[in-house]
């Protein structure tokens, strides 16, 4: 960069920040063919048609695009690690089974402007030389899948789908399909199991999906969010979505922000923004005190709310560096007098209850021994040592797992221990929590 | 009765999403049909798909017994699902479940004597900024529930009307605009590329 390069954007404020994945969100009919053209839909597509396929990977890496499915990989790089045209059929899969709790922001780029996924979908597609792809979408995401299939009948219909894209060679096959309840089928390898109707367990990696993935043979898989990105880049340009973050998280990213708080709800925000800007000037700040914070989705283990968290910009390595993850930008508050106790016995029965029970220590320690100590404390039944079994026993577990989940499950553990042992302690030896249970259904919403 | 003998077009569309070598890939979609359409999958259905499909019965049970969506017991007409993770219990989730069940007059895996509701506990369900929320089978999400709409839901559907989904977006875009807490408006015009060339 040269001394006049512009400054990076890293505030939804600043007025050169504009929106781009979520600019059409709530628009009467935004999600038809005819709503997209009209505003300049398919013309990134029909760019990168034109172009080697290699250049629009050499694109996307400039872009300084990561995977906004969680892990924040590159997506140029992921790209690259496809074979040149072999003679094989390649595949590229979008991962629409968003379940991390706290997480809410592919299901809206889905239901209101389904057709910027698609778009996204073709230029990989094209780039990988990838001519059939599947959007796994959630079972429970009814109006979203609905909406999916409409446009997608409408993009084959008017020649953006099928043979002969948009004129050119290119063939393009998409279809959706659609999950039934198991949050590890967003672990992408069990994804593959699930979309060849096998029961979802994760696969033994290497070999990686590029290599050998959805029926043995190459194939890429992406996040909603991370395909829609795309269209934009290629719309818009590389050194656009480069302009904005900070660090390495670079580009326009959605937020999540839910618990209690005036404006819960999803905000595009350029990267590197901080986590007091999307609480406080785009959710209105809470609506009662605050104790933790949980980053990025229910994995990430939880931060003290306190300002030197709150002025952290919500890039990757800021956040990494204070020991948690951005993960799906997911943020969940933990109000002051909700007893943590039991907030991250919520969490643990999830990751419990969410096991595909394929490996020992996952299914044994988290949906056997882990979720039973938590049951037992918020019973008011622990006993003071239960508070360091949980920990003994989270570090049996730590790295040992075959795939993510069970370390996933450790983040809230582990932290909340960490940051509120009294009140463990508390509950633990008294049989009491510190913060007893009171109503919070609020008239259901009257918020 | 068979379910799919009457329908080879659907059946034929299913497996034309899948190339030769994913067959099995249908039976997941095939499953969802027969959920769907009689609130569970009775044993010969499971028969018949295996059949369809190409693997034994024990394989399409191993499958189902994998998802929290595949019923083997009749559900109610309507399928009432609360998400209890913790987004939604911190908006009440809790309460909600406990008025649901004692209106009902149910817990998990029973049928009101009507045949109307069955009810089940679930994770989350991606509406964790809109919560809490009831999930009515396969006909749509409740959310930002209060205790009163729980109630004129529970009614409409006794009547046998569904008055559809109530999902209001959580986000606060117009026209390209964000809106922020104060409410003003924030968000520059973009050009295409092509546009500046
Ligand atoms: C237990 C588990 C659950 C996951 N769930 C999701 C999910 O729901 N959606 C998603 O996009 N990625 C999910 N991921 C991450 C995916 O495995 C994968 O990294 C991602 O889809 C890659 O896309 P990206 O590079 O565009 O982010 C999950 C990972 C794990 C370990
Ligand atoms: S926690 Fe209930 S929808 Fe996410």
């Amino acid at each position: 960069m040269t001394a006049t390069a512009p400054r990076p954007i890293t505030s939804g404020l600043d007025p050169r920040f504009a929106l781009s994945l979520y600019a059409h969100v709530g628009e009467q009919g935004s999600w038809t063919l005819e709503s997209y053209r009209a505003r300049g839909g398919y013309q990134a597509a029909r760019r990168a048609l034109s172009m080697d396929p290699d250049r629009i990977i050499d694109e996307v890496k400039a872009s300084g695009l990561r995977g906004r499915g969680g892990a924040g990989f590159a997506t140029g790089l992921k790209w690259s690690f496809m074979p040149l045209k072999d003679g094989r059929q390649h595949y590229l899969l979008c991962n629409a089974d968003e379940s991390e709790p706290g997480s809410f922001k592919d299901r809206y780029l889905m239901s209101e402007d389904p057709h910027q996924l698609i778009e996204g979908m073709l230029i990989a597609g094209y780039a990988m030389r990838a001519t059939v792809g599947y959007i796994y979408i959630r079972g429970e995401y009814i109006l979203a899948a609905e909406r999916l299939e409409g446009a997608i009948s409408e993009a084959r219909a008017a020649g953006i789908l099928g043979s002969k894209v948009l004129g050119s060679d290119f063939d393009f096959q998409l279809q959706v399909h659609r999950g039934a309840g198991a949050y590890i089928c967003g672990e992408e390898t069990a994804l593959m199991n699930s979309l060849e109707g096998l029961r979802a367990n994760p696969r033994l990696k290497p070999p990686f999906p590029a290599a050998a993935g959805l029926y043995g043979l190459p194939t890429t898989i992406n996040n909603v969010e991370t395909l829609c990105a795309v269209t934009h880049i290629l719309r818009y340009g590389a050194s656009w979505h480069a302009q904005m973050g900070s660090g390495k998280s670079l580009g326009s990213k959605l937020y999540q922000i839910s618990g209690p708080v005036h404006r819960p709800g999803v905000y595009e925000l350029p990267m590197g923004t901080t986590f007091a800007e999307l609480i406080e000037d785009w959710a209105g700040g809470p609506t009662e005190p605050i104790k933790a914070i949980i980053p990025g989705g229910s994995s990430c283990p939880m931060l003290p709310y306190q300002q030197d968290i709150l002025d952290l910009p919500m890039d990757y390595e800021a956040v990494a560096a204070k020991g948690s993850m951005l993960g799906t930008g997911g943020v969940i508050l933990i109000p002051q007098n909700y007893c943590i106790v039991n907030a991250t016995w919520n969490l643990v029965r999830f990751y419990a209850h969410e096991s595909c029970g394929k490996c020992t220590p996952c299914r044994e320690g988290i949906a056997g021994w882990m979720v039973h100590v938590y049951e037992k404390l918020v019973r008011g039944q622990g006993r003071p040592e239960d508070v360091d079994l949980i920990l003994d026993m989270s570090d049996n577990i730590a790295g040992k797992s075959f795939c993510a989940l069970a370390d996933a499950c450790l983040g809230p553990v582990q932290s909340s221990i960490a940051l509120f042992r009294e009140e463990y302690d508390h509950l633990a030896s008294t049989g009491q929590p510190l913060y007893p249970r009171q109503s919070r259904w609020l008239g259901g919403g009257a918020r | 009765m068979r379910y799919f003998d009457d329908k080879p077009e659907l059946v034929a569309a299913i497996l034309a999403k899948y190339p030769p070598q994913g067959r099995r890939s249908s039976l997941m979609p095939l499953l969802r049909e027969v959920q769907t359409a009689l609130h569970y999958v009775p044993a010969e259905q499971i028969e018949e798909i295996a059949e369809i499909v190409g693997v034994t019965a024990t394989e399409v049970r191993a499958v189902m017994s994998f998802y929290s969506t595949y019923s083997t017991v009749p559900q109610g007409k309507y399928h009432l699902q609360v998400c209890a993770t913790l987004s939604c219990a911190l908006a009440g989730s809790d309460e909600l479940w406990d008025d649901l069940c004692e209106t009902l007059g149910i817990s998990p895996g029973e049928v009101t004597p009507d045949g109307l509701f069955s009810v089940q506990k679930v994770e989350c369900l991606g509406s964790c900024g809109t919560a809490p929320l009831v999930q009515v089978g396969e006909l749509g999400y409740h959310e930002r529930l209060s205790r009163q709409d729980l109630h004129a839901l529970l009614d409409a559907l006794r009547r046998g009307e569904y008055p559809g989904p109530h999902s209001p977006l959580p986000v606060f875009v117009h026209s390209g605009q964000q809106e922020d807490a104060a409410g003003a408006r924030h968000g520059a015009e973009l050009k295409p590329l092509g546009e500046n060339l």
